[in-house]
């Protein structure tokens, strides 16, 4: 008892220089629990909101959602209207109603902005159902009555200032609808951003499939007592055999399901990242942990040895260092899961900024939630404590009698330096034969396992590195500043176990920023030069989310002045069978025989042009390898929704390219032969080329010609190359942010190792203010201190990231990325930025041993 | 007149005058009300330029907390103290800290030496600090002087407690600052080597003509001095001249039984 007792007051008395490590503890436990509360509270939010659109069972088309781009044609799949009638005859079915949605729709103003999120959420079309009145309530005007009404979510209107009469253009493929608002609705539960607008069934018919006989769901409601269960093998039954099955049944709950798993995999992949991040930051504050209960058991070194002399054995002493520790997790942890559940909240806000809406009232925090940061915070603190309590234990008896002066400095043996180096070149083998792998399956498992070598290596060899860099930073550096500069390199060197760990704290952060800042200007840079190789077309029209380019803005596209031509680009998916049987399911490219032109590929085997001639296609040079097929061979291609065609192959493109690699090319008018006409789908995407010399008035005469089409856009070679710098730029900012948590963490870590040096420091800095160094020059030598610290951490961290970034592009060249880019900027910028996060995080321990006391240093205990 | 700045001179009383530090009715007294403790009680003392003076007294008597003021490492709470004609007692921390640097040197009693710089470096770091080139043949002479010539490299870990006082000693004397106060510079020595640190210090008075103040307890290390003072209480009670260690601890002794009486 009586060892908690004295390290409940241990940890009382020293609770100051615990204070940063309690924070190093509260943030990465913060961290995960924000995550946790924070996804958590994502999924309450798509459960009920797919609990409540459920009807008890819907009927779909098979194949619908098949896709997550939505139907290449753009229109959703139907089922014939008869079918609701067939249904309503079904034993235990109270009703049944028919429901038209399609989510490849773009709602713009009467000033032509879209209306719809540009993150990922949907916008919704479709008819105003009985079944719609589970979630949502008529507000303000009244339902869809007529072809020229049209009824939006209240959250658009109040996000766009939408007022009843208001006008609203709803582009589909099949046209435009043109209408003005007739109502408001709102969600009766947390609505996350989706864009919804419904029309009357007539009009969502007509213009949203483009057949007055069909819906894409049948909401059928149960008859009191039948349960969902039942309810679907009624319907099943009822509709066993009916034209045009089989279909999808599902029950409210395994709608919801469904639903719940779309959203539920792109969550996972968010939580997981998020919680990997949190990892690093964890790691990160384990050093910050080690750093503190070091110092704290140097600066003990004459209490623990009295407590020895007295009569504690070792294990008291371990274990009271041990319970400290426990005590600073608990405190952290605690601190952490409620700061983590107003992270959350912070997250939440975020991403309402960004149009995701979500609300508090949905917040979840699920009880695991806690106990997992509890569990991770206490056990991460107790096991980095784990060393220095050792080290207490082992304190002997005589240390009570030894003057106490400054702690002995700690040196790095040379055991430490051999292990140290081995792992690091070890490290640097697989680094190294990572570059020399054939496949990138192989190369990855080399990389994971060369990146945690040579971390691992530099941590252990930190403190003897420290001693090299050190000099040579202050070298250039420091000497300036003199005398001063002399002592704060001294000081920064007295103890390289302890400036090595700070150090390394740092330099995890900074390695992987500088990794990843290396393989994405890579990437961008391999990207711009595969295009500047391969690209012909002076522009790129893309289709967004909300489906593919409408044909009304194709036509647009095409009467555009000063084109040369204008190439379009569909997606077709077919069954293709190669003369040696093999069947596979593929999506062909139909465009339009420019396209050769706009897209310079390489050829294995005949010509691309040919291609595009009658009855013909090309194929991947892997496709052709995997399947012995040869120029001149037929391939039997069974057009998805149409009919079989025996297409000849006219050439082999070679797949060692990033553009369009493995696809196979037809003439869009060979594929029309064998498709309906509503079975052929608009654009992807588009190319044009200007007339020679008129580009700039090409550029303009094209964005002028998407001007009601806000949902596509119009680039240029250098807007769109911008843009693909401009995406991994954002990524790469995304990444550098949750890094920002172990970089934080990892800057409290020089806090820390700089408050505590001062105040074990105090006799020392007594002194020489004693003898006449001004507080100035007293705050600069702890600034300096700092400084070369952090630039220690950054030095080691950006080589090793440059070393990883480097290996990881040589081993992506496999994969197309072929151009090393290592971006000095970028690294010019954190390094100089690491001297000022130095200077930063010294101006606190400055400050306070300027105002120490002179005579401090006089009193002799 | 002389300025916290200039670089002092050295030896003797040549032109300058006799004294080199006074204090007028210097009070330092901690809290208020009714705990008030005063430590420092109205003391008046002049202290002769290129003389060797030891500071005396029982513990709690002021005397350390004297030394403190004189060297511009306390405040007074009032009272006036002149390091020759500089008031001490106006001057800004800046100030003060130019002054220790440039005009005072220190010996403390334990911990004078910075365990990263090396024997020679902690010997002209208020040197370095002030950014002054130490005058090569008068470090020498103090190096010579001190018996540390083949030390200099030293970190401080590897010399003995004698030779980390030495050591310090040099510092002190290497930037020939107006006065050297020394905190019980003996104190953690054993007598041979304290012995050896008094007669350089003695040496140094005598030689070099350097004034030296020094608080002690130790009578032997008081016989070194060409003057005693004797606190009590905070006050000056009583003062000798050219003592013996006998005669310092009869009178010791004296305050002993006085106080003890009183």
């Amino acid at each position: 008892m009586t060892v908690v007792k004295t390290s409940l007051r241990n940890f009382l008395a020293h609770k100051g220089r615990m204070a940063l490590s309690a924070v190093a503890v509260l943030l990465s436990v913060a961290f995960v629990c924000g995550t946790l509360v924070f996804t958590d509270t994502m999924n309450t939010t798509f459960d009920k909101l797919f609990s409540a659109t459920s009807a008890d069972v819907t009927i779909s088309h098979e194949a619908a959602e098949d896709d997550d781009q939505g139907p290449r044609t753009g229109r959703p799949e139907a089922l014939p209207a008869s079918l609701v009638e067939q249904v309503t005859k079904a034993d235990g079915v109270k009703s049944a109603e028919g429901a038209v949605v399609s989510m490849s729709v773009t709602v713009v103003d009467a000033a032509n902005k879209k209306m719809g999120s540009d993150n990922g959420a949907p916008t919704i079309a479709g008819n105003w159902t009985r079944n719609d009145l589970k979630s949502m309530d008529i507000t303000s005007g009244h339902a869809p009555r007529g072809p020229t009404d049209v009824m939006v979510d209240a959250d658009t209107a109040e996000k766009h200032g939408l007022k009843l009469g208001d006008a609203l253009r709803t582009i589909a493929v099949t046209g435009d609808i043109e209408s003005r608002i007739s109502g408001i609705a709102s969600f009766k539960m947390t609505n996350p951003g989706a864009t919804v607008v419904y029309f009357d069934t007539a009009t969502a018919q007509r213009e949203l499939l483009g057949r007055p006989d069909a819906f894409t769901h049948i909401s059928v409601t149960a008859e009191e007592g039948v349960g969902d269960t039942r309810l679907k093998q009624h319907v099943a039954t009822a509709l066993d055999g009916a034209a045009g099955g089989p279909y999808k049944l599902q029950t409210a709950k395994e709608a919801a399901d469904s639903g719940r798993e779309d959203v539920g995999a792109f969550l996972d992949v968010m939580k997981y990242a998020m919680l990997g991040f949190a990892g690093i930051a964890f790691l990160v504050g384990i050093f910050l942990i080690v750093n503190t209960f070091s110092m704290l058991v140097t600066q003990r070194t004459r209490e623990i040895g009295l407590m020895r002399a007295i009569g504690s054995s070792r294990g008291q002493v371990n274990r009271g260092v041990l319970v400290e520790a426990l005590l600073l997790g608990v405190v952290g942890s605690i601190l952490g899961v409620g700061a983590g559940v107003g992270l959350a909240v912070g997250l939440m806000q975020l991403m309402g900024s960004m149009g995701m809406e979500l609300s508090t009232k949905d917040l979840t925090v699920a009880w695991t939630t806690p106990v997992v940061g509890l569990a991770l915070g206490i056990v991460v603190t107790v096991v980095a404590a784990y060393i220095p309590a050792r080290r207490a234990g082992k304190v002997s008896p005589m240390a009570a009698l030894r003057d106490a002066g400054t702690p002995a400095d700690g040196r790095a043996g040379w055991i430490r330096a051999s292990i140290g180096l081995l792992l690091t070149g070890s490290g640097a083998l697989l680094l190294y034969l990572t570059t020399q792998a054939d496949k990138a399956s192989e190369g990855s498992l080399l990389l994971g396992g060369g990146v945690v070598l040579t971390l691992i290596g530099f941590i252990v060899v930190g403190p003897l590195l420290a001693g090299v860099v050190v000099r040579a930073i202050s070298a250039v550096l420091l000497r300036m500043f003199g005398p001063v500069g002399r002592m704060a390199e001294r000081n920064a060197l007295r103890n390289p176990r302890r400036t090595g760990a700070t150090g390394a704290a740092l330099m995890i952060g900074l390695a992987l920023v500088a990794c990843l800042s290396v393989v994405g200007s890579s990437m961008v840079a391999s990207a711009t030069q595969e295009l500047d190789k391969s690209v012909g077309a002076d522009f790129i029209i893309q289709s967004g989310p909300s489906g593919p380019i409408v044909p009304k803005a194709e036509k647009a596209l095409r009467a555009a002045a000063d084109i040369e031509h204008v190439t379009g680009y569909k997606m077709i998916k077919a069954e293709l069978t190669a003369p040696d049987g093999a069947k596979e399911t593929e999506e062909l490219v139909a465009a339009d025989p420019t396209y050769a032109k706009d897209l310079r590929r390489e050829i294995v085997a005949g010509e691309l042009a040919a291609a595009y001639g009658k009855n013909a296609m090309s194929v991947g040079s892997d496709y052709a390898e995997r399947h012995g097929v040869k120029v001149g061979d037929t391939m039997t291609v069974a057009f998805t929704g149409g009919e079989t065609a025996k297409l000849k192959i006219a050439a082999i493109t070679s797949d060692e390219s990033n553009v369009d690699k493995g696809a196979m090319y037809t003439n869009v008018t060979t594929a029309a032969q064998y498709l309906p006409a509503d079975r052929v789908p608009p654009n992807m995407m588009m190319f044009a080329k200007a007339v020679d010399g008129k580009e700039k008035a090409a550029y303009a005469g094209l964005k002028k010609a998407l001007a009601d089409y806000p949902q596509f856009t119009v680039q240029d070679q250098t807007d769109f190359k911008q843009g693909l710098k401009d995406e991994v730029g954002q990524l790469l900012n995304i990444v550098y942010g949750l890094l920002a948590l172990a970089i934080i963490v990892a800057v409290l870590g020089v806090v820390n190792t700089l408050a505590l040096s001062v105040v074990e420091r105090t006799r020392e800095i007594g002194l020489m203010r004693a003898i006449g160094l001004s507080r100035r020059q007293l705050r600069r030598m702890i600034r300096m201190e700092s400084v070369v610290i952090a630039l220690f951490g950054a030095l080691l961290g950006l080589g090793l990231g440059m070393g990883w970034g480097t290996t990881a592009q040589k081993l992506l060249a496999l994969e197309g990325l072929g151009v090393l880019e290592i971006p000095w900027a970028t690294i010019l910028t954190v390094f100089v930025g690491s001297a000022f996060v130095g200077l930063f995080a010294a101006l606190v321990p400055a400050f306070r041993a300027g105002r120490m006391n002179v005579l401090n240093a006089i009193a002799t205990e | 007149m002389t300025t916290a700045m200039t670089i002092p001179r050295h030896g003797g009383t040549g032109g300058r005058t006799a004294v080199a530090a006074r204090a007028r009715q210097v009070v330092k007294a901690y809290g208020s009300g009714e705990t008030r403790v005063v430590a420092l009680d109205h003391v008046d003392v002049d202290i002769n330029r290129g003389q060797f003076t030891a500071i005396m007294g029982p513990s709690g008597s002021g005397k350390s907390t004297l030394m403190h003021c004189l060297a511009g490492l306390d405040t007074v709470t009032s009272g006036e103290i002149h390091l020759d004609e500089t008031e001490i007692t106006k001057l800004k921390d800046k100030k003060l800290t130019q002054l220790r640097r440039d005009r005072i040197g220190f010996i403390f009693q334990a911990f004078n030496l910075l365990p990263t710089l090396n024997a020679l470096e902690n010997i002209t770091l208020p040197m370095d600090i002030a950014g002054r080139r130490p005058d090569a043949a008068w470090l020498n002479r103090v190096v010579e002087t001190v018996g540390l010539a083949d030390r200099l490299k030293h970190r401080p870990t590897q010399l003995s407690g004698g030779q980390q006082q030495r050591v310090a000693v040099a510092r002190a004397l290497a930037a020939r600052p107006e006065i050297i106060f020394g905190d019980e510079p003996t104190g953690n020595l054993d007598s041979r080597a304290g012995a050896e640190v008094l007669a350089f210090l003695r040496k140094s008075v005598d030689e070099l003509g350097q004034t030296i103040v020094m608080v002690t307890h130790d009578p032997v290390a008081a016989s070194y001095a060409d003057r005693v003072l004797y606190l009590a209480d905070g006050r000056i009670v009583d003062e000798m001249f050219s003592p013996t260690a006998d005669q310092v601890l009869d009178r010791m002794k004296d305050f002993d039984a006085r106080g003890r009486t009183s």
